[in-house]
């Protein structure tokens, strides 16, 4: 006998049969199919405590308190905070995506400086001991812009810059700075907000109240309150918006020409009595309203027929607790004129400081000595000063500090604003993200974000009351961040330049103290709220009027009515993740965005739905294509702002276009107030 | 000349009683490394020296979640600082206490995340009927990891809980597990 051919095939049968037998085939079947599900990228679950956390949410134009749901200690998932006064419960588009961003591809992960076309990582201590020799070199040449118009690092940065002799602090554009100005003309001085809650007819020319207006998800627990009591929403504006859908009735007007609107209605409520003749100011506003806004002319500018406006006028003048909210469209780019003709209005009616009115709320209070006074900071007007630095009529500074914002994306004068950025002798960012103003800095120091760092809130633009909000940090930062505030503390000390505080913590303590709130309560999400609201002297005729400057049809070109909607971003945030699921497909093909005309005006230019397009205006062009939708005026384009992104991560970048680049400013005689609320733009095949 | 007649039944004996051999005894250890501990829990010092409780560190929270494996927040009450001669505790003070990380314990029945598992509402049956008698150890067990899936070999498969439920008469729907 021997070992064959027949013999090894008789041992491969029995090895076969006895496999059989084994687990190796059963188990290693099964287990390569547990082995095909473990991607790298299906998230794993934390195990641990749950826990919930008070949070400020900043990401948009609104500083509001939300709760945090976590998991060990982890941040899973953003909530509305029952107690917090302008969340009651609700949350916005951004705030939902918040946890989200925590772990934001576009995070800047460590300290940067400039390396040739890219970045070379660097440790905190080069970075710290980079800037403070730049700002000691640079002395008074020296200039800031911040995003946070409610928080105390824009204190400690205007603190900063004015302590080495610099005036050049600045905020974004917002809604908050026209409105001061408008109540220091006519005599005021103080924070306009808003008791939405307590009026019973609230007139939106222009504001996009559940939309990107002030304080948005208050607006909509007032709005959704307002509605059991019967209270009245009139929307006016160029598009048939998320607000104009729900509110009682919609007027479409002209974009930009909200404000004529509010003078043409003040002409018929004075030519109807309102008013009263003894009041200071009163005959020369009314003969100036009359002389300068007939009834035909306003509606002529505005589009809304004579006997809509007499209408509204009637049914304003009849209400007992009516508020008219001034506002652009896309909530910036107002002048201060503008502004005052919704205060003016407002005085009419008798609205200031009356249940469901206008309020005037405090300012900031200032607790580093060297820090610009509020209402001077909301006075300083960064696309101006940009625009200057552009072209060549103002030096750029030597050391220009970026916190909280994105100019380089989202400014009028867009290309002017780029050029004079890449101007700045030495262009440091903050941003936790790679925006586009970090991708031009030469140094970025990553400040932690919101749920990682202290941080803080005095009475965002629109709150009916003075509020104070101040939330502890949730987690440790996840990457290789400081907070700002300290940051800057220790830069300014390094530079020689002392701001009198030694940690971001005890500017907040000082501040809650300042204003006699207790801090050890408040950091845990007990918001301080105010009850005194300083007396006002209003005049009619405080300043003299002026006829404001309203967009003129020439038959050719289309008024642009740009739009915010916060599941695209803001001013300081390109889409989460989160939102790009949110944007529909008629908003968005692809990556290209959608502009919305009506059927005749698409006729008319000889356009189809889809037609890819392109927009032209004396600052710029974009792409985009063609809905026709029959909720826009004749003769208007609606255009979406926070597309068009080109640093970022891929949730963002290349998708759409960016409405900036069409929006060119004028400046306000007299104010200095840069205005872009709107520009004609002519629309044609691409 | 004679053809010689052929070895079968030898061979296929042979490849058989190897491949069993190999399928059970063999294959086991190229499927599965073998871990210990990051740091020897000696269970028994805690438990009888000490007089502590399993509820000390495995207990039902408030809302009936359970806490599983404790954190450094549970052990610093007592290992703030060295407390005996214990090296692994000398370990876990200076690596973990010290340096504020958590233990990556090892989980002997981890479970995958789509399989929801409640403890509280299994509270009536045995620890160890699931997990190793740990409490009467003084050295945490080898911990198996499959090479292949990641798991431990210790993890549940669907169909034990499937069995136990249909003996005790609990629903086996998919949504009792599958949230």
């Amino acid at each position: 006998m021997g070992f064959d051919r027949r013999s090894f095939i008789s041992l491969v049968v029995g090895g076969a049969v006895g496999t059989t037998l084994t687990p190796v085939i059963w188990k290693t079947l099964d287990d390569v199919s547990i082995w095909s599900q473990n991607w790298s990228w299906i998230p794993r679950l934390k195990y641990g405590e749950e826990g919930k956390r008070f949070a400020l949410c900043k990401l948009g134009a609104d500083a509001y308190g939300i709760k945090i749901k976590t998991i060990a200690g982890n941040p899973v998932v953003a909530e509305g905070d029952p107690d917090h006064p302008l969340s009651l419960g609700g949350i916005c588009p951004l705030g939902a995506a918040s946890v989200q961003l925590l772990y934001s591809p576009s995070r800047v992960r460590n300290p940067k400086v400039k390396d040739g076309n890219t970045f070379k990582d660097i440790s905190w201590e080069e970075a710290e001991s980079l800037l403070a020799e730049k700002i000691k070199a640079a002395g008074s040449d020296i200039a800031m812009v911040s995003g946070d118009e409610t928080g105390s690092v824009t204190d400690i940065l205007t603190g900063l810059v004015g302590q080495a002799g610099s005036k050049n602090a600045f905020l974004m554009p917002s809604e908050s700075g026209p409105a001061a100005q408008a109540l220091a003309l006519l005599g005021g001085d103080g924070q306009i907000g808003y008791d939405l809650e307590n009026s019973d007819y609230i007139l939106m020319l222009g504001a996009d109240v559940l939309g990107s207006w002030g304080n948005v998800t208050r607006n909509g627990k007032a709005f959704a309150a307002g509605r059991k009591k019967d209270a009245q929403y009139v929307y006016v504006g160029p598009a048939q918006n998320g607000t104009a859908a729900v509110a009682d009735k919609w007027v479409p007007c002209a974009p930009g020409t909200e404000a004529v609107l509010a003078m043409g209605l003040a002409g018929v409520i004075i030519a109807d009595g309102g008013g009263r003749p003894f009041w200071s100011g009163f005959s020369q506003f009314s003969q100036f309203v009359s002389s300068t806004y007939p009834l035909e002319k306003v509606a002529q500018i505005t589009g809304v027929p004579a006997e809509t406006i007499k209408e509204l006028a009637q049914t304003l003048g009849k209400a007992k607790h009516p508020l008219v909210l001034t506002a652009a469209g896309a909530s910036q780019g107002l002048g201060a004129f503008e502004a005052v003709a919704g205060m003016c209005l407002n005085m009419l009616l008798e609205r200031i400081n009356e249940t469901g009115g206008v309020r005037v709320l405090p300012w900031n209070p200032r607790v580093i000595d060297a820090a610009m006074e509020h209402k001077n900071l909301l006075a300083n007007d960064l696309v101006a000063y940009l625009s200057a630095i552009a072209d060549g009529s103002a030096s750029a500074p030597a050391v220009f500090m970026i916190y909280g914002a994105n100019p380089a994306h989202s400014l009028p004068n867009l290309a002017k604003v780029q050029a004079a950025l890449e101007k700045a002798d030495f262009l440091v960012s903050f941003s936790s993200f790679m925006d586009e103003t970090a991708a031009l800095a030469d140094l970025i120091m990553p400040d932690s974000y919101g749920f990682e760092r202290l941080d803080d809130s005095y009475s965002p633009y629109g709150s009916a009351q003075p509020l104070y909000t101040v939330a502890a940090p949730i987690i440790k930062p996840v990457y290789d961040t400081k907070p700002a505030g300290d940051v800057l503390l220790s830069v300014a000390s390094a530079a020689g330049l002392d701001l009198g505080f030694d940690s971001f913590e005890d500017v907040v303590q000082a501040k809650a103290e300042a204003l006699g709130a207790d801090y050890d309560d408040m950091v845990d999400g007990t918001a301080w709220v105010g009850t005194e609201f300083p007396v006002q002297d209003l005049e009619l005729w405080s300043t003299p009027l002026r006829e404001i400057e309203a967009p003129v049809a020439d038959g050719k070109s289309l008024a642009l009515a740009p739009v915010v909607r916060l599941k695209i971003g803001s001013s300081k945030l390109a889409t989460p993740p989160f939102g790009t699921n949110a944007i529909r497909y008629d908003e968005m093909s692809g990556r290209e965005m959608y502009v919305l005309v009506n059927g005749v005006t698409a006729k008319n230019l000889g356009l189809q739905q889809d037609d890819a397009v392109k927009l032209t205006s004396a600052s710029g062009e974009c792409q985009a294509r063609l809905r026709i939708f029959e909720g826009v005026m004749d003769n208007t384009v609606v255009a979406p702002l926070g597309f068009g992104h080109t640093a970022w991560d891929d949730f963002s970048r290349g998708k759409g276009d960016n409405v900036f680049k069409l929006l060119p400013a004028s400046t306000e005689d007299q104010t200095g107030v840069s205005r872009f609320a709107t520009v004609q733009v002519v629309l044609g095949k691409a | 000349m004679a053809k010689s007649k052929s070895c079968v039944v030898l061979p296929f004996l042979i490849g058989l009683v190897a491949s069993i051999v190999l399928g059970w005894w063999g294959f086991p250890k190229v499927l599965y490394s073998q871990k210990t501990q990051p740091i020897r829990f000696d269970h028994i010092v805690h438990v009888e020296d000490q007089g502590m409780e399993c509820e000390d560190c495995h207990a039902f929270r408030d809302d009936g979640s359970f806490t599983g494996l404790p954190t450094n927040a549970n052990c610093v009450d007592c290992h703030e600082d060295v407390q005996g001669d214990d090296p692994d505790e000398a370990l876990f003070v200076a690596e973990y206490v010290e340096k504020e990380r958590e233990v990556e314990w090892l989980v002997y029945q981890k479970q995958p995340d789509n399989a929801y598992f409640s403890h509280i509402a299994h509270k009536d049956i045995e620890c160890i009927n699931c997990h190793p008698d740990v409490a009467n150890m003084s050295t945490p067990p080898v911990y198996f990891e499959n090479r292949l899936t990641g798991y431990s070999k210790d993890t549940m498969k669907m169909w034990q809980c499937e069995r136990c439920h249909a003996q005790r008469g609990t629903s086996n729907a998919c949504f009792v597990c599958h949230k």
